[in-house]
């Protein structure tokens, strides 16, 4: 419609344009409210999340070779990682490796620098935890990854 | 006692006509308990509905759909701690919320919710509840003043600046409908039931009275209105993005709550002044287009399919809840609601009770359609400025209020107007 601008001022058309947007946008099924711990959202493929060791599925040993890369790699150090190697296997291997989240800015360099693909910033993102010093992940918990509770209703 | 209170009903008065102190104190229980679910219901209904406006879900976690968030809600502020500041001035700031509930809830003893449902039919009854809506203002600055902080200070200071400043234009359209009462019958009337009686006996209501005339002073007074209660889009005293919370900053808990359920009570009252002077107050739609006694008994029966159609939604909701050990209180409860409606509307169906309760029915629906569009308001107008608001008040609404006022006193005097100049022409 074209109106004056003083006419549609006074018959109230913008005002009343806008009362029909809303109007229109009622209907419950149009919302896109994302229930949370129901259900959960879609995680982009390079999202960078919770750190995770990997374990040799074969074996069951731990792919971290102790080559202290990831350590040097990252640019808070808060990687610290000590190592052993096995009279057996001959293989150096991970004795103690804490990962501190609380400092962590998922930059995702320590995995880059992981000559064997053993550490990977994974999509999990429900980190939130009860005490500071949790957030310090040592090698089993970076191994199990998280595990989160499920909700049910 | 049991004679006292068949004598009443059997007479066809508002308990203050008829004297009966009995129940003119049952109508203001009745009436306290009606608001205060109403406003509870608002509570849920508008953060509901503003949430489907806005695309989101709103409160859907207790209860089915959020229903019991209300409950849980005051549960919460009934035991949260009580804070008064230690600078404040204590008996004003204890008084202030008292002042704010009494005046909302005050306004309710002269509202016609049927011709003889209101606990008394007063012969000021409109100035009465303007003059006792007006004194809340007094309850804001209390509790800006007291608080002793300026955000709350501000907040009243603007409050009260733009309640007294809208009274005005309110005040003139309410005088637009008072004259429309005294034209045919030569003798107005400020009685909220009289001015009801005289739509009927004009067969009209007075939003369609001397066209476009009756309707202009109706969007004044609609506009004014939302101003007058300090909703959105004229929400400037509580500005969440501006003052906190406006007057209330330094309220907590039960009080806070105080001022919550008055902001609704007045909310409720302001919209029942617009539906008894321009919307026919408690006669049904179409009183004219569906005239006669079979269109009298077919409207007749809409509260009770009202309620028909409520209960049929709980017992559907009932059927597809989701079977899980959790939900078998939720589902139990939803059920019984359901079949408690169904009854209502049953008890409904009897003719005296229908005869009796329409009235009340027709008023409610009116009053909840001001409900829903100051909800609707809120989820599209975004918020004045000051000096906007200021402008919309007095170069807007007071001059087109004085000039409908003008036109509608000479429209009315049309035939003496009309055979006076002809008497002096000849």
């Amino acid at each position: 419609m074209n109106l004056p601008p003083l006419l549609r001022k006074m018959l109230l058309i913008d005002l009343i344009k806008g009362l029909k947007v809303t109007f229109n946008y009622q209907a419950p099924s149009e919302a896109i409210t994302e229930q949370y711990p129901l259900e959960r959202p879609v995680i982009v493929e390079r999202y960078r999340g919770q750190p995770r060791l990997k374990v040799d599925p074969e074996s069951g040993n731990s792919m971290c070779i102790v080559c202290n890369l990831c350590a040097l790699a990252c640019p808070e150090g808060l990687i610290v990682v000590k190592g052993e190697r096995n009279p057996v296997t001959k293989r150096k291997e991970p004795v103690s490796y804490t990962y501190d989240l609380s400092r962590c800015m998922f930059c995702g360099l320590c995995a880059e620098a992981c000559s064997t693909d053993a550490l990977e910033l994974t999509q999990d993102y429900e980190m939130a935890l009860y005490s500071r010093e949790g957030m310090v992940l040592d090698q089993k918990a970076l191994e199990e990854g998280q595990q989160p509770v499920p909700y049910v209703k | 006692m049991l004679d006292a209170i068949t004598k009443y009903l059997g007479s066809n008065a508002t308990p203050g006509e008829a004297g009966s102190m009995l129940w003119a104190t049952i109508y203001i229980l009745i009436i306290t308990v009606g608001i205060s679910l109403a406003v509870i219901s608002m509570n849920w209904l508008e953060r509901k509905i503003l949430a489907h406006m806005q695309i989101r879900l709103g409160p859907m976690r207790v209860g089915p759909h959020g229903l019991l968030q209300p409950f849980a809600d005051a549960l919460k502020l009934l035991i949260k701690e009580d804070i008064i500041p230690e600078n404040a001035d204590k008996l004003v700031f204890w008084s202030a919320p008292v002042v704010v509930v009494m005046t909302a809830f005050t306004t309710f003893l002269v509202v016609p919710f049927g011709p003889t449902h209101a606990v008394t039919d007063m012969n000021i009854g409109i100035l009465f509840m303007l003059g006792v809506s007006s004194l809340g203002v007094l309850g804001i600055i209390m509790a800006g003043w007291s608080s002793n902080s300026h955000y709350p200070l501000m907040g009243s200071l603007r409050s009260s600046a733009q309640m007294v400043s809208y009274e005005v234009a309110m005040g003139l359209a309410i005088v637009c409908a008072v004259l429309m009462t005294s034209l045919q019958t030569g003798t107005g009337t400020l009685s909220m039931i009289g001015i009801v009686q005289a739509q009927a006996s004009q067969h009209t209501w007075f939003i369609f009275k001397f066209f476009p005339l009756g309707f202009l002073a109706f969007a004044i007074f609609a506009i004014a209105m939302v101003a007058e209660t300090n909703r959105a889009p004229f929400d400037l005293p509580e500005a969440e993005s501006e003052l906190v919370a406006g007057f209330h900053t330094e309220y907590s808990g039960f009080r806070w709550s105080l001022f919550f359920l008055a902001e609704y009570a007045a909310m409720l009252a302001v919209s029942s002044i617009a539906v008894t002077l321009w919307l026919g107050g408690w006669m049904r739609p179409f009183p004219n287009w569906m005239s006669g006694s079979t269109w009298d008994l077919a409207f007749s029966f809409f509260p009770a399919l009202t309620l028909f159609v409520l209960a049929g939604l709980c017992l559907l909701g009932t059927v597809r809840m989701p079977k899980i050990p959790q939900m078998k209180i939720q589902t139990a409860g939803l059920g019984i609601v359901g079949f408690l409606l169904g009854f209502v509307g049953l008890v409904l169906l009897v003719p005296a009770v229908r005869e009796r309760v329409q009235d009340i029915y027709w008023f409610v629906v009116k009053v909840a359609f001001f409900m829903y569009l100051y909800i609707w308001y809120r989820g599209t107008f975004p918020r004045y400025r000051f000096d906007q608001l200021m402008k919309v008040g007095w170069k807007v609404l007071l001059p087109t209020g004085l000039a409908v006022l003008i036109a509608t006193a000479l429209w009315g005097l049309m035939p003496q107007l009309t055979s006076a100049i002809l008497g002096v022409l000849q």
